[in-house]
């Protein structure tokens, strides 16, 4: 069956035959001792493993640990059936702390978040066939019936990664003199790009990575941050469930650097796609176009959500549109208006560039799914790569084509998307630096732009997996 | 059968390994050879006999498992186990690699290039076929991915003059892809073979196409274009292949390739058993349920598995063979006079 994952992880060994010799990414380090002879392992009855030495002394060893977030960034040895449960379970997993919120004491109950991004809406209300706005205070409605207490618009936390995505590429780009590799900087808010980087291209390429957060995941250090004081709450006594387009992005949030070792909690700590909420509503037999709409809840005080805004350049966030303008402004003092894209080899990979007297100033690029990818990593590796900055995105057509948004058995793929990306150019557009709430945010919770705290919660780093290669994984 | 087929030579293309594949170059002038030694080998004639013109090392980390000549003649694709593809360009006897493809997450299975000479298609373990352009100045861009098979995917090949792709597959299958708007898509799947199809072949009209497979035999599947006095039913405007014959009954093994000669419309295989087949389709078989009978049989023709048998193509009844034994054979076919 077709993988649900995004196309750039789908090129992996999955398959329904767990081959033995398959090369597992956690390999077992062995710290080599200089003269050791043969070492014994002894078994006690509880079931721990000593190692014997030769001359008697034993130590404890620690059992390897395998989690699933290797597994699912690896595909080593699971198989495709045991991937396909995994991803189902995220809508029962939320359902569980529902009803356990339910039955324990109060001073046990969890505060229930759900972030919706502006992906994840459009393709319901197309669905729905309603408006965006109806959409979103509809879904409100949902989850608060079956016992979420507050909804949020991922579209928020989006300013934070526009804002730092532009401040950096600036940076870099100022600073290109002194270090070498720092141009292109390549966009990092597509979980399904940056697993198949760090695990085929590995250090060669996460340099150039830009090392904003997500919106996800600016919105897990939003919600367990900021929002968590606000309530008075430890982050752990938060249940932070965002409805994303795919499934990589339940690969994001399971990511290390986004566990709170001091509380023991994810930033995020589920993701359901488009496509599981809609069972959701199913299994609850709600219809979404039927019920009240409630009003938007908003992060701060100061942000009135009475209405939804967007932000401006196509349905994967915008990277490319705003940090093209800002570079433009800051670098050259030029005002750009309207962006104009020209499609070069294929409708997703499209050039953009800024231009005086003949001069190219900059030149970007749009790159979505995975034979765009493939041609600008090796184009990258030739060191033969014209842009400053790429927009990288694992699916073709971005993320309002995402491998969890919900399909129309009655109309063509096209078509749908077509309706889906309409309503979701519908609302209004307004800049990050406009925002009511942002700034405020970063005087009062970040202490400044570019602060310490600033980097710590917006931004993230990433880990090249290093394959140990073994002639074992031959399959005839 | 007596003599139809004869022994012209032998060469010990890749000692103390396997031989896995051969290419004449369009002017049927040299033979490309490629095996588990991790070399290329290329061969010419010298009189007689056939020596070896170059040695392509250096080239790839594991087996090279494919080799296809540009049909400019002027380069050569190697397929490796070493997930890549290496592009080699002639300079007189001097083979140089120019470019290497990566990508394919795993071992490349098979490398063809399309008629125009500006695609290349490749293969892999990985289950995917990957389309590429080259542009004027040598430059290879990925084009399309083709995530359609769900297993391994054995070998790809062009259409002789439509821009048309074949795949066969461990999966069983063979698919057919053509370009639509800025991608490729498959636009149909073979379903009737019982085992991996190993290896493909289109007619000198490419109105048809063979495979082979794992389960002992060939199919002849038909283009049947919408419209089609048949009344076969088309989807749209795509065109429908149909299984129009199967010979079984024929091979006690694996069939591992298959080769179609485009001077005289013989076809060959390559089998598991050692030996090395002819068929011919008889004169008076119905287009659409086409007959063929088998018109050389030759046992032992290696002392290992045969993997591959190609014709020449400027000479009419030429073969050449080459075996997991690692040595390659050459041969004259001719068919054979008289019941």
């Amino acid at each position: 069956m077709a993988s649900p994952f995004s196309g750039a992880l789908q090129l992996t060994d999955l398959d329904d035959f767990i081959g033995p010799s398959q090369d597992c990414i956690k390999p077992v380090k062995v710290d080599k001792r200089p003269g050791s002879a043969v070492t014994k392992i002894h078994i006690e009855d509880d079931g721990s493993y000593f190692q014997v030495d030769q001359d008697g002394g034993t130590q404890r060893l620690e059992k390897a640990r395998v989690s699933l977030n290797d597994c699912l960034a690896c595909s080593g040895c699971v198989t495709s059936a045991e991937t396909v449960l995994i991803t189902q379970q995220s809508h029962e997993e939320l359902r569980k702390v529902l009803d356990t919120n339910k039955t324990v004491p109060p001073d046990q109950r969890r505060l229930v978040v759900i972030s919706v991004s502006p992906q994840s809406r459009a393709s319901l209300a197309a669905r729905f066939q309603l408006s965006p706005t109806d959409t979103a205070r509809k879904l409100t409605s949902f989850f608060k019936k079956i016992g979420a207490h507050f909804v949020f618009d991922t579209t928020f936390s989006r300013n934070f990664t526009l804002l730092e995505s532009q401040r950096e590429f600036v940076q870099r780009f100022q600073g290109q003199t002194d270090s070498r590799e720092t141009l292109p900087v390549l966009a990092s808010a597509c979980p399904g790009w940056i697993c198949y980087a760090e695990k085929t291209h590995g250090s060669f390429i996460l340099p150039y990575i830009s090392t904003a957060r997500s919106p996800q995941q600016v919105m897990g250090s939003l919600v367990k941050d900021f929002f968590a004081q606000q309530q008075n709450l430890t982050p752990d006594k938060i249940y932070h469930v965002t409805v994303m387009p795919c499934y990589d992005k339940k690969l994001e949030a399971s990511r290390s650097d986004f566990f709170n070792q001091e509380y023991q909690t994810r930033d995020v700590d589920c993701v359901l796609t488009t496509g599981e909420v809609f069972r959701l509503l199913e299994e609850e037999s709600v219809s979404l176009a039927e019920l009240e709409p409630a009003p938007l809840d908003s992060l701060t005080h100061s942000m009135s959500a009475k209405e939804l805004t967007s932000h401006r350049g196509g349905g994967s966030g915008g990277y490319l549109e705003h940090v093209f303008r800002h570079a433009a402004q800051e670098l050259f003092g030029i005002h750009v208006a309207e962006v104009t894209y020209r499609p070069l080899r294929n409708k997703d990979f499209q050039e953009v560039t800024l231009e005086k007297e003949g001069h190219v100033l900059l030149r970007f690029a749009v790159a979505y799914g995975f034979r765009n990818i493939q041609n600008l990593v090796q184009k990258l590796k030739r060191g033969r790569c014209p842009y400053h900055y790429v927009e990288v995105m694992a699916c073709p057509s971005g993320c309002l084509n995402g491998g969890g948004q919900l399909k129309a058995p009655d109309v063509p793929g096209r078509e749908l998307l077509q309706q889906v990306e309409r309503l979701y150019g519908m609302i209004r557009v307004e800049t990050p630096e406009d925002t009511p709430g942002v700034q405020e945010l970063y005087r009062h919770w970040l202490q400044g732009e570019d602060s310490e705290r600033a980097n710590h919660l917006l931004h993230t780093q990433y880990h090249a997996v290093e394959k140990a290669s073994s002639g074992l994984n031959i399959r005839w | 059968m007596k003599d139809s087929l004869v022994l012209l030579g032998r060469v010990p293309a890749h000692p103390d390994s396997r031989c896995w594949f051969l290419a004449w170059n369009p002017a049927g002038t040299l033979l490309a050879s490629c095996g588990g030694d991790r070399r290329i080998r290329i061969w010419g004639t010298e009189g007689d006999t056939w020596v070896c013109k170059s040695v392509l090392s250096e080239g790839h980390q594991r087996t090279v498992r494919k080799v296809a000549w540009s049909p400019c003649g002027n380069y050569l694709a190697s397929a490796s186990f070493d997930a890549t593809t290496c592009i080699w360009k002639k300079n007189q006897d001097d083979f140089e690699c120019v470019t290497t493809l990566e990508g394919h997450e795993n071992e490349v299975k098979s490398v063809a290039w399309a008629p125009s000479g500006n695609l290349l298609a490749t293969c892999s373990r990985d289950k995917s076929v990957w389309v590429w352009e080259v542009d004027e100045e040598d430059e290879y861009e990925c084009v399309s991915v083709l995530n359609s098979h769900t297993q391994d995917v054995k070998h790809v090949v062009w259409h002789p003059s439509q821009e048309l792709l074949a795949s066969a597959s461990y999966d069983d299958t063979v698919k057919l892809y053509r370009e639509e708007e800025d991608d490729w898509v498959c636009f149909a799947t073979l379903e009737g073979h019982e085992s991996t199809v190993w290896s493909l072949a289109f007619d000198p009209s490419g109105q048809r196409l063979a495979s082979c497979s794992d389960d002992r035999t060939v199919r002849i599947w038909r283009q049947y274009l919408p419209g089609n006095e048949q009344g076969v039913a088309c989807s749209g405007s795509d065109p429908t292949w149909k299984c129009i014959c199967t010979l079984s009954g024929f091979h006690s093994r694996t069939i591992y390739d298959v080769a179609w000669c485009q001077l005289t419309g013989a076809l060959a295989t390559a089998c598991g058993d050692d030996a090395i087949r002819v068929f011919e389709e008889d004169p008076s078989s119905d287009p659409q349920q086409p007959t063929f009978s088998l018109t050389a049989h030759l046992r032992q023709a290696h002392s290992q598995d045969v993997n591959c048998v190609a014709w020449n193509p400027k000479e009419p009844g030429l073969l050449a063979s080459c075996s997991d034994d690692g040595e390659v054979a050459f041969w004259k076919y001719h068919r054979p006079e008289g019941p």
